[in-house]
Protein backbone atom coordinates (compact mmCIF):
# COMPACT_ATOMS: atom_id res chain seq x y z
CA UNK A 1 0.00 0.00 0.00
CA UNK A 2 1.22 3.43 -0.73
CA UNK A 3 1.74 6.49 0.98
CA UNK A 4 -0.93 8.27 -1.46
CA UNK A 5 -2.49 11.05 1.01
CA UNK A 6 -0.50 14.09 2.45
CA UNK A 7 0.20 15.97 5.72
CA UNK A 8 -3.04 17.71 5.20
CA UNK A 9 -5.14 15.04 4.34
CA UNK A 10 -3.19 13.00 7.23
CA UNK A 11 -3.99 15.93 9.55
CA UNK A 12 -7.90 16.16 9.07
CA UNK A 13 -8.35 12.74 9.77
CA UNK A 14 -6.43 12.33 12.73
CA UNK A 15 -9.35 12.93 15.18
CA UNK A 16 -11.00 10.44 13.57
CA UNK A 17 -8.54 7.83 13.16
CA UNK A 18 -7.66 8.17 17.22
CA UNK A 19 -11.16 7.60 17.68
CA UNK A 20 -10.88 4.39 15.87
CA UNK A 21 -14.07 5.69 13.48
CA UNK A 22 -12.81 5.66 10.04
CA UNK A 23 -13.32 2.97 7.25
CA UNK A 24 -10.23 0.35 7.69
CA UNK A 25 -9.07 1.61 4.16
CA UNK A 26 -8.84 5.09 5.34
CA UNK A 27 -7.56 4.48 8.37
CA UNK A 28 -4.65 2.34 6.76
CA UNK A 29 -4.05 5.33 4.31
CA UNK A 30 -3.63 7.41 8.01
CA UNK A 31 -1.04 4.64 9.21
CA UNK A 32 1.16 4.38 5.69
CA UNK A 33 1.48 8.37 6.12
CA UNK A 34 2.47 8.14 9.59
CA UNK A 35 4.96 5.68 9.40
CA UNK A 36 7.07 7.48 7.24
CA UNK A 37 6.09 11.03 8.06
CA UNK A 38 7.94 12.16 11.69
CA UNK A 39 6.18 15.14 12.26
CA UNK A 40 2.57 14.30 11.24
CA UNK A 41 3.73 10.49 13.87
CA UNK A 42 4.77 12.76 16.93
CA UNK A 43 1.62 14.91 16.44
CA UNK A 44 -0.52 11.58 16.48
CA UNK A 45 1.53 10.53 19.42
CA UNK A 46 0.44 13.24 21.43
CA UNK A 47 -2.80 13.77 20.52
CA UNK A 48 -3.35 9.90 21.74
CA UNK A 49 -1.42 10.62 25.09
CA UNK A 50 -4.09 13.26 25.64
CA UNK A 51 -6.60 11.11 25.17
CA UNK A 52 -5.01 8.46 27.23
CA UNK A 53 -4.79 10.59 29.97
CA UNK A 54 -8.27 11.75 30.03
CA UNK A 55 -9.47 7.62 29.73
CA UNK A 56 -6.98 7.28 32.94
CA UNK A 57 -8.28 10.36 34.70
CA UNK A 58 -12.12 9.51 34.29
CA UNK A 59 -11.43 5.52 35.22
CA UNK A 60 -10.20 6.53 38.59
CA UNK A 61 -13.53 7.71 39.51
CA UNK A 62 -15.57 5.20 40.31
CA UNK A 63 -19.24 5.04 41.97
CA UNK A 64 -19.02 4.77 45.60
CA UNK A 65 -20.27 1.46 47.27
CA UNK A 66 -22.64 3.26 49.62
CA UNK A 67 -24.36 4.76 46.67
CA UNK A 68 -24.72 1.33 44.75
CA UNK A 69 -26.33 0.12 48.05
CA UNK A 70 -28.58 2.98 48.12
CA UNK A 71 -29.74 2.18 44.29
CA UNK A 72 -29.73 -1.27 44.58
CA UNK A 73 -31.89 -0.75 47.54
CA UNK A 74 -34.61 1.61 45.58
CA UNK A 75 -34.45 -0.53 42.58
CA UNK A 76 -35.41 -3.41 44.78
CA UNK A 77 -38.17 -1.78 46.74
CA UNK A 78 -39.53 -0.44 42.75
CA UNK A 79 -39.20 -4.29 42.30
CA UNK A 80 -40.94 -5.30 45.08
CA UNK A 81 -44.17 -2.56 44.69
CA UNK A 82 -44.61 -4.21 41.15
CA UNK A 83 -44.85 -7.49 42.62
CA UNK A 84 -47.50 -6.76 44.99
CA UNK B 1 -14.59 -3.22 44.66
CA UNK B 2 -18.02 -5.02 45.47
CA UNK B 3 -20.26 -4.95 42.83
CA UNK B 4 -24.15 -4.93 43.77
CA UNK B 5 -26.21 -8.04 44.65
CA UNK B 6 -28.50 -8.59 41.55
CA UNK B 7 -31.43 -10.73 42.08
CA UNK B 8 -31.08 -12.39 38.66
CA UNK B 9 -33.40 -9.75 36.53
CA UNK B 10 -32.78 -8.63 32.90
CA UNK B 11 -32.15 -4.85 34.09
CA UNK B 12 -29.56 -5.42 37.17
CA UNK B 13 -27.34 -7.44 34.89
CA UNK B 14 -27.83 -4.74 31.79
CA UNK B 15 -28.03 -1.54 34.12
CA UNK B 16 -25.89 -2.09 37.28
CA UNK B 17 -22.57 -2.41 35.37
CA UNK B 18 -22.68 0.63 34.04
CA UNK B 19 -22.95 2.10 37.56
CA UNK B 20 -19.52 3.91 37.71
CA UNK B 21 -19.99 5.35 34.13
CA UNK B 22 -23.24 7.00 35.27
CA UNK B 23 -21.91 8.00 38.42
CA UNK B 24 -18.41 10.09 36.60
CA UNK B 25 -21.25 11.84 33.97
CA UNK B 26 -23.32 12.89 36.74
CA UNK B 27 -20.57 14.28 38.62
CA UNK B 28 -19.69 16.09 35.26
CA UNK B 29 -22.76 17.35 34.58
CA UNK B 30 -23.80 18.38 37.91
CA UNK B 31 -20.67 19.38 39.45
CA UNK B 32 -21.39 17.77 42.52
CA UNK B 33 -21.51 14.64 44.23
CA UNK B 34 -24.39 14.79 46.31
CA UNK B 35 -25.98 15.75 43.15
CA UNK B 36 -24.66 13.47 41.15
CA UNK B 37 -25.71 10.34 43.56
CA UNK B 38 -29.73 11.33 43.38
CA UNK B 39 -29.24 12.14 39.54
CA UNK B 40 -27.68 8.38 39.70
CA UNK B 41 -30.42 7.38 41.43
CA UNK B 42 -33.44 8.76 39.54
CA UNK B 43 -31.69 7.55 36.26
CA UNK B 44 -31.78 4.03 37.31
CA UNK B 45 -35.64 4.19 38.86
CA UNK B 46 -36.65 5.53 35.24
CA UNK B 47 -34.72 3.37 33.56
CA UNK B 48 -36.03 -0.09 35.03
CA UNK B 49 -39.57 1.79 34.81
CA UNK B 50 -38.92 1.88 30.95
CA UNK B 51 -37.48 -1.12 30.57
CA UNK B 52 -39.90 -2.21 28.15
CA UNK B 53 -38.53 0.55 26.12
CA UNK B 54 -34.87 -0.81 25.72
CA UNK B 55 -33.82 -3.53 22.65
CA UNK B 56 -32.00 -6.24 24.48
CA UNK B 57 -28.98 -6.48 22.68
CA UNK B 58 -28.37 -2.51 21.81
CA UNK B 59 -25.73 -0.43 24.00
CA UNK B 60 -26.84 -0.10 27.46
CA UNK B 61 -24.96 2.42 28.49
CA UNK B 62 -25.57 4.72 25.69
CA UNK B 63 -29.37 4.49 26.37
CA UNK B 64 -28.55 5.03 30.19
CA UNK B 65 -26.72 7.98 29.68
CA UNK B 66 -29.06 9.09 27.31
CA UNK B 67 -32.08 8.71 30.14
CA UNK B 68 -29.29 10.51 32.71
CA UNK B 69 -28.87 13.46 30.54
CA UNK B 70 -32.66 13.97 30.36
CA UNK B 71 -32.95 13.81 33.54
CA UNK B 72 -30.19 16.27 34.25
CA UNK B 73 -31.71 18.67 31.77
CA UNK B 74 -35.50 18.69 32.91
CA UNK B 75 -34.80 18.37 36.67
CA UNK B 76 -31.56 19.24 37.54
CA UNK B 77 -30.21 21.86 35.66
CA UNK B 78 -31.49 25.14 37.20
CA UNK B 79 -31.90 26.96 34.11
CA UNK B 80 -33.26 25.92 30.82
CA UNK B 81 -31.29 25.11 28.28
CA UNK B 82 -29.59 27.84 26.37
CA UNK B 83 -29.29 27.76 23.01
CA UNK B 84 -25.55 27.73 21.62
CA UNK B 85 -24.48 31.03 21.35
CA UNK B 86 -22.88 31.01 17.29
CA UNK B 87 -19.90 32.78 18.55
CA UNK B 88 -19.33 29.48 20.74
CA UNK B 89 -19.21 27.46 17.66
CA UNK B 90 -16.79 29.82 16.22
CA UNK B 91 -14.19 29.48 18.31
CA UNK B 92 -10.97 28.01 16.95
CA UNK B 93 -8.83 27.36 20.24
CA UNK B 94 -4.98 26.99 19.37
CA UNK B 95 -2.98 23.55 18.96
CA UNK B 96 -1.52 23.53 21.78
CA UNK B 97 1.01 20.96 19.71
CA UNK B 98 2.65 23.68 18.18
CA UNK B 99 3.63 25.20 21.33
CA UNK B 100 4.92 22.16 23.07
CA UNK B 101 6.74 20.30 19.98
CA UNK B 102 10.11 22.30 21.18
CA UNK B 103 9.92 21.75 25.01
CA UNK B 104 7.25 18.60 25.39
CA UNK B 105 6.35 16.96 22.17
CA UNK B 106 5.40 14.21 23.95
CA UNK B 107 3.03 15.50 26.03
CA UNK B 108 4.29 14.40 29.14
CA UNK B 109 2.78 17.03 31.23
CA UNK B 110 -0.85 16.19 30.54
CA UNK B 111 0.40 13.16 33.10
CA UNK B 112 2.17 15.55 35.36
CA UNK B 113 -1.25 17.30 36.04
CA UNK B 114 -2.82 16.41 39.10
CA UNK B 115 -6.09 14.67 38.55
CA UNK B 116 -8.24 16.97 40.27
CA UNK B 117 -6.68 19.80 38.54
CA UNK B 118 -7.89 18.15 35.30
CA UNK B 119 -11.42 17.41 35.82
CA UNK B 120 -11.90 21.15 37.34
CA UNK B 121 -10.49 21.66 33.84
CA UNK B 122 -13.12 19.60 32.37
CA UNK B 123 -15.67 20.98 34.26
CA UNK B 124 -14.82 24.66 32.95
CA UNK B 125 -15.67 23.61 29.76
CA UNK B 126 -18.65 25.50 28.21
CA UNK B 127 -21.39 22.78 28.89
CA UNK B 128 -21.84 21.90 25.25
CA UNK B 129 -18.66 20.94 24.42
CA UNK B 130 -17.89 19.26 28.17
CA UNK B 131 -20.93 16.66 27.72
CA UNK B 132 -19.44 15.66 24.54
CA UNK B 133 -15.82 15.12 25.67
CA UNK B 134 -17.04 13.59 28.59
CA UNK B 135 -19.03 11.20 26.44
CA UNK B 136 -15.78 10.46 23.95
CA UNK B 137 -13.16 10.57 25.36
CA UNK B 138 -13.65 9.64 29.11
CA UNK B 139 -16.42 7.21 28.59
CA UNK B 140 -16.02 5.82 25.29
CA UNK B 141 -18.97 6.80 23.16
CA UNK B 142 -18.48 6.46 19.90
CA UNK B 143 -19.89 9.86 17.38
CA UNK B 144 -23.06 7.57 16.23
CA UNK B 145 -23.68 6.77 20.00
CA UNK B 146 -23.36 10.38 21.35
CA UNK B 147 -25.48 12.30 18.54
CA UNK B 148 -28.27 9.89 19.43
CA UNK B 149 -27.73 10.38 23.05
CA UNK B 150 -27.74 14.17 22.35
CA UNK B 151 -30.33 14.30 19.90
CA UNK B 152 -27.47 16.57 17.57
CA UNK B 153 -25.96 15.67 13.95
CA UNK B 154 -22.96 13.48 14.06
CA UNK B 155 -20.90 16.55 12.28
CA UNK B 156 -21.96 18.57 15.54
CA UNK B 157 -20.52 16.22 17.68
CA UNK B 158 -16.84 16.14 15.85
CA UNK B 159 -17.11 19.54 15.81
CA UNK B 160 -17.80 20.65 19.43
CA UNK B 161 -15.65 17.62 20.95
CA UNK B 162 -12.37 18.78 18.44
CA UNK B 163 -13.01 22.74 20.26
CA UNK B 164 -13.57 21.33 23.73
CA UNK B 165 -10.43 18.88 23.17
CA UNK B 166 -8.55 22.23 22.23
CA UNK B 167 -9.57 23.82 24.67
CA UNK B 168 -8.93 21.70 27.38
CA UNK B 169 -5.31 21.44 26.09
CA UNK B 170 -4.75 24.93 26.32
CA UNK B 171 -6.22 25.31 29.96
CA UNK B 172 -4.21 21.98 31.06
CA UNK B 173 -0.97 24.00 29.21
CA UNK B 174 -1.95 27.34 30.54
CA UNK B 175 -1.71 25.50 33.95
CA UNK B 176 1.46 23.69 33.42
CA UNK B 177 3.04 26.65 32.36
CA UNK B 178 2.02 28.67 35.28
CA UNK B 179 2.95 25.64 37.94
CA UNK B 180 6.37 25.09 35.99
CA UNK B 181 5.55 22.12 35.00
CA UNK B 182 6.62 23.26 31.76
CA UNK B 183 8.68 26.68 31.02
CA UNK B 184 6.36 29.34 29.12
CA UNK B 185 7.23 29.89 25.26
CA UNK B 186 9.27 32.64 24.38
CA UNK B 187 6.77 33.56 21.53
CA UNK B 188 3.46 35.41 22.23
CA UNK B 189 0.19 33.51 22.60
CA UNK B 190 -1.70 33.68 19.19
CA UNK B 191 0.89 32.85 16.77
CA UNK B 192 1.47 29.44 14.98
CA UNK B 193 -1.75 27.85 15.25
CA UNK B 194 -2.02 24.45 13.15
Amino acid sequence: MGDSINCREAHARLHDFLKRELTPELAAEVEAHLEHCRPCFREAAFEERFLLMLREKAAGTCCPDRVKARIVAALHAEFQAEDG
Amino acid sequence: MAEPTTAGRPFDAEALPHLDALYRVALRLTGDPTQAEDLVQDTMLKAYRSWRQYRPGTNAKGWLLTILRNTFINDYRRRKLEPVATDLEAIEPHAIYRRVEDVDPEGTFFSQIVDEKVLEAVDALPPEFREVLVLSDMEGLSYAEIAESLAIPVGTVKSRLFRGRRLLQTALYQYAVETGIIPAREAPMGQSDG
